[in-house]
């Protein structure tokens, strides 16, 4: 089943790659996600300095050659913190999206397949997941549970599960009754090769698009949290967190809480590209334009 | 030929039953007919005549939300398949029998490329697989004519004419050798000179692999080109059943002559063409008799209350369910 995936796979990642190829926004917003995530998985070859290492006496220095983002409130380098803070805000979201993605792919796919009173069971619990606000059930699980990077993730997978069960089951429902289908079934396909094999290669389009804005809305719900004080606990540097550090120094030394702001606003806006690019490439109506 | 010699499948009182507003009504009754090895069977009759249910059912693959068959048997070499569960099905469908579909266009993925939809096959039934299954997936398709093969083996379905689909579809439907092959109107989608093609490919496959077709039309120009015996079905039954030059020489039910009697002919006045006046009753509405007595123009009381048994003709090949022509047959002999 693990080659038979992995071709089925593979004939979506080409399409989709072709895709993104061709659509100007698109690659243009997929360079600056690379760039970032190559920035936050290179950050300690990049940084210029220690994210933790503190020095008073250039407590909220200005910008300098050497220190071309100045110092924050401890006299810790803000481009290093920038660097180190994007691997955790980059590793907790995509993490939590990309569980949400098979956690929520799967349900979608098995709720449109199955139907029935599972279908409605199944997005019953999604509609009660949707009716939190993300903000909300961040701040419920993390007050629950406790801020650790794990109960992080579950809050933000489980804001995401939802919209990926309802973004994988809309196709799923029309896909089941397509010919080819019918035609696995005569070939005495069981209904997880039919599902893994012939339906969900015609559903990931949607997903990988969804995937892209909702990394963006993650990425975003991690810096809240750990803006309002429930993210990863300090020192470790994160942006939400380097953000909620600066604003204390907002009128005398902004740039401790403007280069974070940038740093996730560039982030923000090249999945933005990405995932409308996508959606732009994977719409056949406008895939002729 | 003779299909007492080795009935390669028999259905046997086929009934299946669907649900329409809560009541079950009988879509196919009381259907049987057996088909050897190497011998091509063409099931005949209008749209809605249970000429797919029947496919479907000998497959097991009625909708079991709202169908079911309630009665009869469907012996693959001996062994009821009525009865055994979807894990064992699975093992049967795409492997001892299987099946090819009238739309080519939307019978394969759109989504994986198509030897790799040749190879799915062979990796889920037999003991092939990677580079040997490609290997024969390769193989399959060259035999099934696709030019340059090997080069098109990674292409995806819409880099394909609908004939050459529909040749991925015989390959796909071939590739575990099966013993019967169920062809639902596989060359109704297509073009005049791609059908006669496609239907040439087909008998040279069957003739080569010794394979029993099951082969579901309405178009009698294709059962003359490839059928061995014809059965015609009509509403949920089937009528009449005979080898086909037999059938087309001396049809013997009512509705059999009528629909040989509407084909258009070159070689005849199109005003000498009858239709066939009424309509074919509604499932819901079933007549208890003969479900064509009402258009019947041989009806007579008799009809009207005892649905006709099979009656033999003179030849124990043609059957017939009527009761007036069996009447009349078992008068003459």
């Amino acid at each position: 089943m693990s080659a038979v995936a992995a071709a089925s796979a593979r004939g979506a990642w080409a399409h989709l790659a072709s895709g993104i190829r061709r659509h100007k926004m698109a690659s243009f917003g997929a360079g600056i996600v690379v760039l970032v995530a190559l920035s936050a998985l290179l950050a300690p070859w990049l940084a210029p300095h220690d994210p933790l290492e503190q020095d008073v006496l250039l407590r909220l220095a200005q910008p300098t050659a050497d220190f071309p983002l100045g110092h924050d409130s401890f006299g810790r380098d803000i481009l290093s913190r920038i660097l180190w803070g994007g691997r955790v805000s980059l590793y907790v979201s995509t993490l939590a999206v990309l569980i949400a993605i098979i956690v929520g792919g799967a349900l979608g796919i098995l709720a449109g397949y199955i139907g029935g009173l599972f279908d409605r069971i199944v997005m019953a619990a999604m509609d009660v997941l949707l009716s939190f606000p993300t903000l909300v059930m961040g701040l419920l699980v993390v007050a629950m549970l406790g801020p650790t990077v794990g109960n992080l993730i579950l809050a933000i997978t489980l804001t995401a599960v939802a919209p990926f069960a309802r973004i994988a089951r809309a196709p799923t429902l029309a896909v089941k009754e397509r010919d080819f289908v019918e035609a696995g079934r005569a070939l005495g396909f069981s209904n997880l090769r039919l599902m893994v094999v012939h339906i969900l290669p015609n559903v990931v389009d949607d997903i990988l698009v969804m995937a892209a804005l909702w990394l963006a809305t993650a990425i975003r719900t991690e810096a809240s949290l750990s803006f309002i004080g429930l993210g990863v606990r300090p020192p470790t540097a994160t942006w939400g967190g380097m953000i909620r550090e600066g604003f204390e120094n907002i009128l005398d030394s902004p740039w401790l809480a403007i280069f974070p702001s940038l740093a996730i606003l560039v982030v923000m806006f090249g999945l933005n590209m990405l995932g409308d690019g996508l959606r732009d490439t994977s719409d056949p109506r406008l895939r002729h334009e | 030929m003779s299909e007492a010699q080795h009935p390669s499948l028999v259905v046997d009182g086929l009934t299946t039953a669907f649900r329409v507003e809560g009541r079950w009504y009988d879509a196919i009754r009381d259907v049987s007919f057996s088909v050897a090895k190497n011998e091509t069977l063409a099931l005949v009759g209008e749209s809605g005549c249970g000429k797919s249910i029947t496919a479907l059912s000998i497959m097991g693959l009625v909708p079991k939300a709202n169908g079911r068959i309630t009665a009869g048997r469907v012996l693959l070499d001996g062994r009821d398949l009525v009865p055994l569960d979807e894990t064992e099905m699975e093992k049967i469908r795409g492997n001892a029998i299987s099946m090819i579909f009238q739309e080519p266009m939307t019978s394969l993925n759109p989504v994986l490329p198509i030897g790799f939809q040749v190879a799915e096959a062979l990796r889920y039934h037999t003991a092939l697989a990677g580079e040997a299954a490609r290997a024969r997936a390769l193989a399959l398709l060259e035999h099934v004519k696709i030019p340059s093969a090997a080069r098109r083996f990674d292409d995806y379905p819409h880099q394909f004419s609908g004939g050459m689909r529909q040749r991925v579809m015989i390959a796909i439907a071939l590739a575990c050798s099966p013993q019967i092959i169920l062809a639902d109107e596989p060359t109704t989608a297509l073009d005049v000179t791609i059908q006669a093609q496609v239907l040439a490919l087909l008998a040279e496959l069957k003739s080569e692999t010794g394979m029993a077709m099951i082969f579901i039309t309405h178009n009698l120009g294709v059962v003359a080109s490839i059928a061995d015996r014809v059965a015609v079905m009509y509403a949920g039954d089937l009528i009449e059943i005979a080898p086909v030059e037999e059938l087309f020489e001396h049809p013997m039910h009512p509705y059999t002559e009528a629909l040989l009697s509407s084909i258009p002919r070159v070689d005849r006045d199109a005003g000498d063409l009858k239709p066939i006046a009424g309509q074919v009753p509604p499932i819901t509405a079933m007549p208890s008799g003969c479900r064509y007595a009402d258009r019947c123009p041989l009806r007579v009381p008799r009809c009207t209350k005892m649905p006709p048994l099979v009656a033999l003709a003179v030849d124990p090949k043609h059957r017939v369910r009527c009761w007036v022509r069996a009447a009349e047959e078992s008068a003459n002999a």
